[in-house]
């Protein structure tokens, strides 16, 4: 095994859980190559939270499946990065891992739950059936054991357990669906759990609800997560961190209070700017102009120019580095001091 | 109209637990089909009746008529002559002779053998439907068995050699009717190259072996029904396999088949349960059309081959116009996929557990 013992970060702070450098993903297509993840890179700790937004099509989800090995044919990762550190301390590539050392990383290390939660589960197997197929893919756990774990996690996701574990898939609903993944993902106990995108296609109910579901657990167990999701407001309820996506790139990182108080780059501005908020002073809503970028082509120098209102000639020749713009707080913008998001304060008539 | 409404839901006590069983009837998904099978079979024997009955020139006018001409019966000699054979009496009023012929139905008297009288059509059914049920039946299970796994082969090794290849050959001995391959099989290898000893391998088992369930009988029948089975297999394997492909194809899109693999299961476990399993569900319905067509599909294969099956028999009926033994045979072989189609529900309804939960949803 490519695995290298490190000695861990001698200076106070622990090493983090997962570490991504300079990962690039391409998808090989008859149309051309799509550059889908680009110099991608982020380190998630220990017990941390890390939400990802942008929009469809901007790379988040294909990032989430590189760091299982799970991308689609025709999707490889060129180049890049992924460490990972085990409980024991132990430090290890997962670009390295052969087959089957890969799949055992799978759900054990890192579980990960899908959006479009309605197909997620085998129609032909029960839900205890699947709950006992994933523990003995991996663990050497009784029956009984595995059925205490299960019992003891659909409680917490706020399910009955003798009922779902007794029921296909197609009994229940597509929130109740969810919930089994989200219990699924965290039977094995892994360090990271990637969300992507958990409550899509759920009512706005149930998204509520699976959001509450997700904090709980958050607070009650010990793991990082990996929060996929275009919705930055939902994000932000569950993330200590926050990294926007564009074209592919990670363009901003910041504390979440940061990125949303005091957001750097015109395109998470605009982002916060698309969504009203319920409570609170009201800012001028307005979309983000334009589509986003083909990733065959993606526009050159900094990518979202030819979207951006501070963008000037400068921007179309020279790609932004991330600039550090405040304590843990980085943006890749040239113009990032002159970014800044106006509150007004509406007048409510007395 | 609004006085009448307190009336009508108002039901006696008895309506009331009919309703009830009606409804529970309606809900059990088994019954259901069931009855639906019973019902369609009741239709074609039925049809059956009357049309032979009513048709100008039925077959029973014109055997009475041949009676009365050829070999000089009185009519009153040759309707009894012709009742016999054809276990009904023609003078009686048509309800009378359909509830006698529906009762004899439910009994299995299917009458007797016009060309070898005293024979009845049920024996001759009996001794020949067993042949049909082993040669054909096999070949269909091979075919299947087979077919799925080439088609699983070939949608996870897509765009592969073997992919191209199986494709290829699938596509072309899809399109070749069966009875030509028969015929190469019997004129290329029989005559021609002399690599089949054809006269030998001919009917049901050798003369002069005891049926019985023993080795050598066994292995003496395969022999017998070798040249059939791999006709029927040739023939309907690529279809198999392309559905598979197709069907495989798309289950390797499904989010569940990605989840598993997120899962960390095992490629075999996956392979098995969540994309075989899966991908082989819509083929079902196509077996048990399939297997019907098992005991009425096999004519002129049986003929080619001389192999002593239901088809065989029936080609034998048709061209000495025996129509008792027609009769019986359409019969048996409406119940066949009447009977296949039902097996096959039921079983696909142990399969996916969607289609468990009766029919509403």
């Amino acid at each position: 095994m490519a695995a290298w013992q490190r000695s861990s970060a001698s200076n106070g702070t622990p090493a983090p859980v997962l570490s991504v450098r300079n990962l690039e993903v391409r998808y090989f297509t008859r149309a051309g190559t799509v550059q889908a993840v680009r110099d991608v890179s982020f380190d998630l700790h220990a017990g941390e939270s890390i939400a990802l937004i942008g929009e469809s099509g901007c790379g988040k989800t294909t990032l989430g499946l590189a760091l299982l090995r799970l991308l689609p044919k025709g999707a490889r990762i060129v180049d890049g990065e992924i460490r990972y550190r085990r409980r024991n301390g132990q430090v290890i590539d997962v670009l390295q891992l052969d087959q089957e050392e890969i799949r055992r990383f799978r759900w054990q290390e890192c579980a990960m739950v899908f959006q479009g939660a309605l197909n997620a589960l085998n129609p032909v197997l029960r839900v205890w059936d699947q709950m006992l197929d994933t523990a003995r893919a991996h663990a050497a756990l009784s029956r009984d054991e595995v059925r205490e774990r299960s019992e003891r996690l659909l409680r917490m996701v706020q399910l009955e357990p003798e009922r779902v574990l007794n029921a296909y898939p197609h009994e229940l609903s597509g929130g109740m669906r969810q919930r089994v993944m989200i219990a699924m993902s965290l039977l094995l106990d892994p360090q990271i759990i990637i969300y992507d995108e958990p409550t899509t296609a759920l009512d706005i109910l149930t998204q509520r609800a699976i959001i509450e579901v997700l904090r709980s657990l958050r607070d009650q167990l010990d793991f990082s997560m990996l929060f996929i999701s275009h919705d930055l407001p939902l994000a932000a309820e569950l993330a200590d961190r926050v990294a926007t996506m564009y074209a592919g790139k990670i363009i901003e990182v910041g504390d979440v209070r940061e990125i949303f108080y005091n957001p750097r780059h015109p395109y998470t501005l605009g982002l916060i700017k698309a969504v009203p908020p319920i409570v609170g002073e009201l800012y001028d809503i307005s979309s983000i102009p334009g589509t986003p970028p083909n990733l065959i082509e993606p526009p050159s120098g900094c990518s979202f120019h030819p979207r951006c209102p501070y963008a000037r000639e400068r921007c179309a020749r020279e790609v932004p580095p991330l600039y550090e713009v405040g304590s843990l707080h980085t943006s890749a913008c040239h113009y990032w001091q002159e970014v800044k998001l106006e509150r007004q304060v509406v007048e409510t008539g007395d | 109209m609004r006085q009448s409404a307190p009336v009508a839901r108002a039901p006696a006590i008895p309506q009331l637990a009919a309703r009830r069983l009606l409804g529970a009837v309606f809900r059990s998904y088994a019954l259901r089909r069931v009855l639906k099978a019973a019902l369609t079979i009741y239709l074609v024997a039925t049809l059956t009746f009357f049309i032979v009955r009513l048709m100008p020139g039925n077959p029973v006018d014109v055997y009475i008529h041949t009676l009365i001409s050829q070999y000089g019966f009185t009519y009153d000699d040759a309707a009894n002559q012709a009742a016999a054979l054809f276990a009904f009496n023609p003078n009686e009023p048509l309800l009378v002779q359909y509830w006698a012929y529906l009762r004899a139905l439910a009994r299995g008297d299917f009458g007797m053998s016009l060309v070898s009288p005293g024979t009845p059509v049920t024996s001759v059914i009996m001794t020949y439907l067993p042949w049909t049920l082993f040669s054909a039946g096999l070949g269909l299970l091979i075919s299947f068995l087979l077919g799925i796994m080439l088609g699983m082969v070939m949608a996870y090794r897509r765009e592969g050699v073997l992919d191209h290849l199986l494709t290829a050959v699938g596509s072309f001995f899809q399109s070749v009717p069966n009875y030509l391959v028969a015929i190469v099989i019997v004129v290329f290898f029989g005559v021609q190259l002399g690599w089949l000893p054809i006269t030998e391998m001919r009917g049901a088992y050798s003369p002069g072996m005891q049926p019985g369930l023993n080795l050598a009988f066994i292995s003496d029948a395969l022999y017998h029904a070798a040249l059939p089975i791999l006709t029927y297999v040739l023939t309907t394997i690529g279809a198999w396999m392309l559905l598979m492909k197709s069907s495989t194809l798309s289950t390797l899109e499904e989010d569940y088949v990605t989840v598993a693999r997120a899962r960390g299961l095992r490629d075999g476990r996956i392979m098995r349960s969540y994309v075989g399993r899966n991908a082989v569900l819509p083929l079902f319905t196509q077996m048990a059309i399939s297997a019907g067509f098992v005991v009425g599909g096999s004519v002129v294969i049986e003929k080619i081959f001389v192999y002593q099956g239901i088809g065989f028999i029936l080609l034998d009926a048709i061209n000495r116009r025996d129509y008792p033994v027609m009769q019986g045979i359409f019969l048996i072989i409406t119940f066949a996929v009447v009977a296949a189609n039902l097996l096959a529900d039921l079983l696909y309804s142990r399969l996916d557990p969607r289609i468990r939960v009766s029919g509403g949803e």
